[in-house]
């Protein structure tokens, strides 16, 4: 887009309908500075590319919505519950991300603790190894965990300190299973890097170190990138059960080590999250022979259609019966359950900027209820990640990548949707755009997965659009047009 | 009878900190600023997991630039971050001030920040023209996340603003400067109340109260950048100098206020930070010091409102009561006191900063504690969770992060501080002053009541 279509999309006011975004237009300079990202943006068309340009790094000076390696590293294996994740570094890293993540979890609550080793300049002087390895066995000595991880920090990568030998030492000295996470937080603008870090202490540490065979059943999974978030695990879990399927462990949401340990007995791993653990799922694969699947647990026709590819993969005759009475049984009460939010949510338009595996895997959710996902993108996007939109996205939609926050208010206000679905830290710039906002990130408080999250998915979109308060216009007020607030209409001023 | 006990932390790792590092200290004060920007020179989580702690606590956006240094920076410096960063932000953003925010990792490759930024000063210029680049105030902070914590950061952030921005004084100007601390924009609003009770002017250094409470009006709202309205502006920064006194409300303004002090003859107070009554007293004590101002009958009705609040409620509910108390030491400090104030005894007080004016602060305010006051200081949650299991007290007083140690133990929790976001409000509501000394009160006395008497006989104990 040039610098004159710009202002002129700018200029176009937004007069009709009373709508309370007014902008004034954008001052060249900001122009200038957008236009070094428009390979970052594209529009779905049919034949073209219709992937943006993605995995660079972020402009320096930009309010990035990026996170850092150590970041992506501990998304993934934080929701393991009766871990310790150790932060080996200055305070702040563990300080600002020791109880973030929204993972629920039915027994042990120590993930939910903070441990860090509070590097000091003396550490950074003389080396932090020795502090290192006095921090494990206090904590070795406190908790006994079945597994210590150590993440490396920023500081660690530079002052050079060896993780890997401390912790194999430590493990020594402990017996107990302490596990380093190269993941340094600036190895890469991409936190991506972390997440497939976090896949190698796993594969490395973890998977496989356990030879106590478990029970003989014939159908058994490991369900590879959910991570429980406000018990997502907990909607899937019971359907693959009636499907007679017994779930080995989870990669990693309410996981125990033990039980990821032992997961390299399964049958099959099936992955949700395929931004973040696909690689845990080839390298698997690779190693033990164990074939994966690729599922969608949010929305009707993909839980449905994943609850089939399963049952067909272990091509049991009963299961494959028993799946379709489940799919049937459980679309019905959802369909019942979803009409009034249906209803209201039918031709609102929709903008999903998040960090991964949800903007494309949350279309077809929007489109079941006949909604209009007009923009969808990512921060932290891989090029196979934009295949995976563009497969999946109608014509038309605008993709992005690595949005900084003034892009984001831009496109917002141009592209103007009903609702916009992302993280916290676009929360609140959404509402204070007048821009109904629904939470798909860290924070949510509510399941979306498998038949019944789907029902409280639309609720929750319900709720954030029909609220009251977007009737509440000052645009309204100052115009006098009294007679559009109800309540005090007939009340005595 | 009154006794101490002071107790340091006795092992090297820390579970469940109660201080972050100094670059958040940072960019909140410059969050302060009006149409002003943090930088943070370093890795991107740096920042992200800042703005996400901001946007939790206090709902609103929250706009942090960042360099995003990358692995080559730590071999080759981050000369480029730094300088292309900061000629992108002033493109981008045309603030009026840039927090330029130090980093553990830009401070161990030892980046020249100061060099860096004349060098950048000169490309802004040659890019946007003298004028735009003349109203682009660029601050350098240093910040490394490995010494001491977040209250450091938010020391030398105001201190790098004083020292770099404020002008040589030309005549006085009858205000007071005011350096508030981590506190929330409700008890920013009360100390400015106070002041407008007492006809005084003042300068907040720096004032996040509207940056970080703003409301939802798209119409007149600035999107492109955001910047949300109110802030300290460069020119009340440059005018500091000229002001009558400086009063920090906390230890951690103390740099700032010693630079105005020394560099520009402006006479200052540090502290006590003013929760409850003798708190709020010598607050207004000090701003009588370094002005004309009146202790007028209507602030006299406030302060009588509290006391009113006290004899009614304290001495029936809460005399004889224990609380633990956790979180930023002045904040600390200053709630103990006030618990004593009520008959109560601040069983046990828990920082997580090693700082011996907190200790000795705590060491006065005990003496006026019926029974024995544990000080732990350069502690963490689990230490005072543990000494809590041993001796259990009736309340805990902080912020959220002490929300499972208080339904593990079955005890209270009184939220306050930074940060609190599992309830609403809290950072609209003030503490400080006599109002909020009110407020905080009725937050005690509910939370008592909810806990510790019976609904059923509930005349009897009226």
């Amino acid at each position: 887009m040039t610098k004159e279509q710009h202002k002129k999309a700018d200029n176009t006011k937004n007069s009709e309908n009373g709508s309370i975004l007014d902008f004034s237009p954008l001052p060249d300079s900001i122009i200038d500075a957008l236009e070094s990202r428009e390979k970052h943006r594209c529009f779905k068309k049919e034949g073209k590319q219709s992937t943006p340009d993605c995995n660079k790094s972020s402009i320096p000076g930009a309010v990035t919505q990026r996170s850092c390696v150590y970041g992506g590293a501990r998304v993934v294996l934080m929701p393991i519950t009766d871990a310790v994740h150790l932060v080996h570094g200055p305070i702040g890293c563990a300080a600002c991300t020791w109880d973030i993540r929204g993972s629920l979890s039915s027994s042990s609550k120590l993930y939910k603790t903070g441990f860090s080793t509070n590097l000091q300049e003396k550490d950074i002087v003389f080396g932090g190894e020795t502090k290192l390895m006095d921090v494990l066995l206090e904590i070795n000595r406190i908790y006994h965990p079945p597994a210590i991880f150590v993440y490396a920090t920023c500081v660690v990568g530079i002052i050079g300190d060896d993780l890997k030998k401390v912790c194999e030492l430590a493990q020594k000295k402990t017996s107990t299973r302490i596990i380093p996470v190269q993941s340094e937080g600036f190895r890469s603008f991409n936190k991506s890097l972390g997440h497939q870090l976090a896949g190698d202490a796993l594969l490395d540490y973890v998977i496989g170190s356990s030879h106590e065979t478990t029970l003989n059943h014939p159908f058994t999974l490991n369900i590879v990138g959910e991570f429980n978030v406000a018990g997502d695990l907990w909607g899937i879990k019971p359907l693959l059960e009636k499907m007679g399927i017994h779930v080995l462990s989870t990669l990693t949401g309410d996981s125990r080590v033990e039980e990821i340990a032992r997961s390299h007995q399964a049958h099959l791993n099936i992955v949700q999250c395929q931004k973040s653990s696909n690689y845990i799922a080839r390298q698997m694969e690779k190693k033990y022979d164990i074939p994966y699947l690729k599922v969608n647990f949010f929305g009707i026709d993909d839980t449905a259609s994943s609850l089939r590819d399963i049952a067909r993969f272990f091509n049991d005759h009963g299961m494959l019966k028993k799946t379709e009475q489940l799919i049937k049984e459980e679309i019905n009460k959802v369909e019942d359950a979803i009409k009034p939010y249906h209803d209201a949510l039918k031709g609102k338009k929709v903008a999903v900027y998040v960090g991964g595996n949800k903007a494309w895997s949350l279309i077809r959710a929007f489109e079941e209820l006949e909604m209009e996902v007009i923009m969808t993108g990512t921060q932290n996007g891989l090029p196979e990640d934009y295949q995976k939109i563009r497969d999946t996205v109608k014509e038309g939609t605008l993709i992005v990548d690595d949005s900084p926050v003034m892009e984001l208010y831009h496109l917002l206000k141009k592209y103007k949707p009903d609702l916009v679905i992302s993280g916290a830290k676009e929360k609140y710039m959404a509402l204070k755009m007048g821009i109904p906002f629904c939470e798909f990130n860290h924070d949510r408080i509510t399941s979306f997965s498998g038949f019944r999250g789907y029902i409280n998915f639309a609720k929750n979109l319900d709720q954030a659009v029909s609220s009251p308060v977007w009737n509440y216009t000052e645009k309204k007020l100052k115009n006098g047009r009294i007679n559009q607030f109800n309540e005090v209409k007939n009340a005595k001023i | 009878m009154s006794a101490v006990k002071v107790t340091k932390r006795d092992r090297n790792v820390i579970i469940n900190p109660l201080v972050t590092c100094q670059p958040l200290g940072a960019m909140f004060a410059v969050a302060g600023m009006s149409r002003g920007l943090p930088l943070v020179h370093g890795s991107q989580g740096c920042s992200t997991f800042v703005r996400y702690g901001f946007s939790r606590h206090f709902r609103e956006p929250s706009e942090i630039a960042v360099t995003s240094l990358h692995e080559d920076a730590a071999v080759f410096g981050g000369r480029r971050n730094l300088i292309s960063g900061l000629g992108n932000l002033a493109a981008r953003f045309t603030p009026d001030l840039i927090g330029v925010v130090t980093t553990c990792s830009s401070e161990i490759i030892g980046d020249d920040v100061d060099g860096f930024i004349k060098t950048a000063r000169q490309e802004i210029k040659e890019s946007l023209g003298e004028n735009a680049a003349e109203k682009i105030k660029i601050v350098a902070i240093n910040t490394p996340s490995f010494v001491e914590h977040h209250y450091r950061g938010y020391d030398n952030a105001i201190k790098a603003l004083v020292d770099q921005v404020a002008l040589e004084p030309v005549n006085c100007n009858d205000k007071l400067n005011i350096i508030p601390g981590i506190v929330n924009p409700g008890d920013i609003r009360e100390i400015k109340h106070i002041m407008n009770m007492m006809g005084q002017q003042s300068i907040m250094l720096t004032d996040t109260s509207d940056p970080f409470d703003s409301p939802l009006r798209p119409g007149s709202t600035q999107f492109k950048p955001y910047y949300p309205k109110g802030g300290t502006s460069v020119q009340e920064l440059e005018d500091c100098s000229n002001s009558s006194g400086t009063i920090s409300l906390c230890n951690y303004g103390a740099q700032a206020a010693e630079v105005l002090e020394r560099k520009y003859k402006v006479p200052s107070a540090v502290g006590p930070f003013p929760i409850g009554l003798q708190n709020t007293d010598q607050f207004l004590r000090n701003v009588k010091k370094f002005s004309d101002a009146e202790i007028t009958d209507e602030l006299l009705d406030e302060r009588g409102l509290l006391v009113d609040s006290m004899a009614d409620i304290a001495s029936r509910y809460l005399f004889g009561k224990t609380a633990a108390i956790y979180g930023d030491p002045d904040m600390v400090t200053g709630i103990a006191r006030f618990v004593c104030e009520l008959g109560m005894t601040p069983q046990l007080v828990c920082s997580g900063v090693e700082n011996q004016e907190f200790v000795d602060d705590m060491k006065e305010v005990s003496k006026k504690a019926d029974g024995e006051v544990e000080i732990m200081y350069g502690q963490d949650l689990r230490s005072m969770e543990v000494r809590l299991e041993e001796e259990p007290a009736d309340i805990i007083i902080g912020h959220s992060d002490g929300r499972l140690i208080a339904q593990d133990l079955d005890i209270p929790l009184v939220r306050v501080g930074f940060p609190v976001y599992d309830r609403v409000g809290y950072h609209r509501v003030p503490i400080v002053g006599y109002r909020g000394g009110i407020n905080l009160l009725d937050r005690i006395t509910n939370t008592v009541l909810e806990e510790y008497y019976d609904p059923v006989h509930w005349k009897l104990q009226q």
